[in-house]
């Protein structure tokens, strides 16, 4: 009751300053004890009881005059808690005649409003477009209770308390807060979500980081995997598909991170080969080993981020005599050493592709050992973050002389001669040659490959600091060995931070070095990665670049943090490479206004412009 | 392809295996290596004399779809941020079997 009160006398007071009768709001009446602010409006002068008696003739004078236009909801019985009130439902005929008229005349000025003239418009030809209806709709609509007042839910008839918020009810009342964000919540289902043509400059960034830079529409059968992908929890099975599309739906859905137990099912034929699940991070041990029950005919493996691929596992795949040739594995770093030298002393033979990565502590120089005595047909090794990994097994690996892609990517640091010793003895063989984070590899193996590889097309020599500009000009001039299509050497160069121009004699790949690689290379270089290769001038680039080269199947190019590099070299790389499809170039602060031609990709430049 | 060729009409037949009929011009068609090499004047195939290829491993719904697309893409052709087409759920895993047969 106080709070009522307080509420009541603080309105009054504002109806006071304000000098205005701002009618039929509150039908409330005004009773109880005195109450402090009462008490206090008296010490100033100021009679609560006057207030109360000028807002009871105000009220009244009010309800008589709303009269006409609340005939409607009285009769529904809203006044009936209201004792003043009572007298106006038992009107005599004269009243009646006036309260009608009233009505009349309010209505007629409701037909000439323009709101009228709106919803009029909006429902022309609808069953309701007559317009008594509408006008007596919006008067009805005009008499609402307004915020602060209580009133009863037009749906669950419940009382609540009225605010700006509630919402019109199905019966033309208002709805409590509850069925009002109940009918809220229905509204915004019902909306369909646009989508209309991606333009965004957000999207188009996200497309060239994707690799997507094409004109036109994509390919039917692109545009159906990706809606195949979308549905896939409510597919059964995929029929006989072609194994190129199962490989781009496993590609598709790991991205999307939903390769699950079920899906899975999807990809498991018995006579199919092979198996590509590139995110194996929601499949359980038991799953690992449905593939092999399922798939006796497997030849090609490859399981990646397959954390749960326990020792269980290695020992049911060895029980069921596959033919496997091509095993690739990611992050099974839960197997122990033991079942890895089982499964190679058992499997060696007929292994021809073996890719091991992030085994973490698992796999040490041991097993690697025991690979290269028993894996006697390999010609593919990819090794990539596996810690206890070291010198041993760069010795061991140099007597796999099958072999005609290696791969070595390890944290470790190793002797450099026993690197150089591995290139000397099996480097005549090699077409691949990856070297990662050799940190203290110097000259000496770059020596080694320019005299004993002579089939390469793919090379990568990245993260040193030791290797001599000179070092890189050796290795490429007068090279026996055929034009490179791959080549790999971002982050050569020199880290003193003391000395950020780095030595006289440049450290890592650059002027020298690049000009050599290109003249050698130029030719057939299809992919180029020269990122953070910090000391190559902007002279070495323009002469690389100048008039009359051509470099026509180069196609990806990186030169991140190349500072150099500014939009009259981007223009003159475009010029000088037909065939370019991607650069990239973060950190390139001085690539501004780069126009980029039809179907390139310029990733990371400060503001490329959008396609010419 | 040459549609300079006097004795190559504009438009083509696609007739799928329940009997249905689409008239469609021959360069949307076109996109479509499988029907490309179908249509290739030098290969003499009965197809390309006719200008009517019959499909009948395809459906009539899912012939309507690729017809669809044909269209769409070359609609769309040279020009960027184009939006997907729409592919009813159902006709997906068809329609893909489709498009990988008529390499598009």
């Amino acid at each position: 009751m106080y709070g009522f009160n307080f509420l009541h006398i603080m309105i009054m007071i504002m109806l006071l300053i304000a000098r205005r009768a701002n009618t039929r709001q509150t039908r409330n009446q005004i009773r109880g004890p005195h109450s402090a602010l009462t008490d206090f409006l008296a010490s100033n002068n100021i009679s609560a009881a006057q207030i109360h008696d000028d807002y009871q003739r105000r009220l009244r004078e009010a309800e008589t005059q709303a009269n006409a236009e609340q005939q409607g909801n009285a009769e529904q019985g809203n006044a009936a808690d209201n004792d003043d009130y009572e007298d106006d439902i038992r009107e005599s005929p004269e009243e009646k005649k006036k309260r009608k008229r009233k009505e009349a005349a309010t209505l007629a000025k409701i037909k000439q409003s323009k709101e009228f003239a709106r919803r009029k418009a909006r429902r022309i030809g609808e069953p309701d477009d007559d317009d008594d209806y509408i006008a007596r709709e919006m008067m009805q609509e005009r008499s609402r209770p307004l915020p602060g007042q209580l009133e009863n839910c037009d749906s669950c008839s419940k009382r609540f308390t009225v605010t700006p918020y509630s919402k019109a009810g199905p019966y033309g009342g208002l709805l409590c807060a509850k069925c009002s964000k109940e009918l809220g919540d229905k509204e915004k289902k019902s909306q369909p979500k646009k989508r209309g043509p991606r333009t965004t400059r957000r999207q188009n960034q996200s497309d060239l980081l994707d690799g997507i830079a094409q004109e036109g529409a994509l390919s039917l059968v692109e545009m159906c995997t990706k809606k195949v992908a979308d549905n896939i929890n409510d597919i059964d099975e995929f029929g006989d598909l072609p194994s190129q599309l199962l490989r781009r739906l496993s590609q598709i859905l790991s991205k999307r991170r939903a390769m699950t137990p079920r899906t899975l099912n999807l990809f498991l034929r018995p006579d199919l080969g092979f198996i590509d699940i590139y995110d194996s991070g929601k499949l359980e041990t038991d799953d690992f080993e449905k593939i092999f029950t399922f798939m006796p005919a497997l030849t090609h493996v490859n399981l990646r981020f397959a954390g749960q691929l326990k020792d269980r596992v290695i020992d049911y795949m060895l029980g069921r005599d596959l033919k496997i040739k091509h095993l690739q594995l990611d992050a099974a770093n839960l197997v122990s050493d033991q079942r890895w030298q089982q499964m190679f002393k058992k499997l060696g033979g007929q292994l021809e592709t073996l890719r091991l990565s992030n085994m973490d502590f698992s796999l040490d120089d041991e097993t690697v050992e025991i690979v290269s005595k028993s894996c006697t047909g390999l010609r593919r090794l990819k090794l990539g973050d596996c810690w206890k990994i070291s010198d041993r097994s760069l010795q061991a690996i140099a007597n796999l002389k099958s072999l005609e892609h290696l791969s070595l990517s390890l944290i470790s640091e190793t002797k450099t001669e026993n690197l150089v010793q591995l290139v000397s003895r099996i480097g005549s063989n090699l077409q691949t040659l990856s070297l990662q984070g050799f940190s203290l590899a110097d000259d000496t193996l770059l020596e080694m490959i320019h005299s004993r590889c002579q089939l390469l097309t793919k090379l990568r020599f990245s993260d040193n600091s030791v290797c001599t500009d000179k070092g890189f000009v050796k290795l490429f001039e007068n090279w026996s060995n055929p034009p490179l299509k791959f080549a790999d050497f971002s982050s050569t160069r020199d880290v003193d931070n003391s000395n950020p121009d780095g030595p006289t004699d440049a450290t890592g790949l650059a002027s020298n070095g690049f000009a050599a690689c290109m003249h050698h290379s130029g030719s057939m270089i299809r992919k180029l990665n020269i990122a953070s290769c910090r000391h190559i001038s902007y002279a070495a680039f323009e002469h690389v670049f100048g008039d009359g080269k051509s470099y026509p199947h180069l196609k990806e190019l990186d030169v991140s943090f190349h500072t150099v590099i500014d939009d009259y070299l981007v223009g003159r790389i475009f010029r000088c490479c037909p065939a370019i499809q991607k650069i990239v170039a973060f950190a390139c602060f001085n690539v501004r206004d780069a126009r980029v031609p039809k179907g390139v990709m310029l990733i990371g430049g400060l503001r490329a412009q959008e396609l010419v | 392809m040459s549609s300079s060729d006097p004795t190559q009409s504009e438009y083509v037949t696609l007739v799928s295996g329940d009997g249905f009929e689409f008239i469609i011009p021959r360069s949307a068609a076109c996109v479509s290596g499988t029907i490309r090499r179908m249509l290739d004047p030098s290969s003499k195939f009965s197809e390309a004399l006719s200008g009517r290829c019959v499909f009948e491993n395809l459906s009539g719904v899912v012939l309507e779809k690729v017809c669809e697309y044909f269209c769409y893409n070359d609609k769309n052709k040279n020009q960027t941020n184009v939006p997907d087409m729409d592919i009813p759920p159902e006709l997906c895993l068809e329609l893909l079997m489709a498009a990988d047969y008529l390499d598009t």
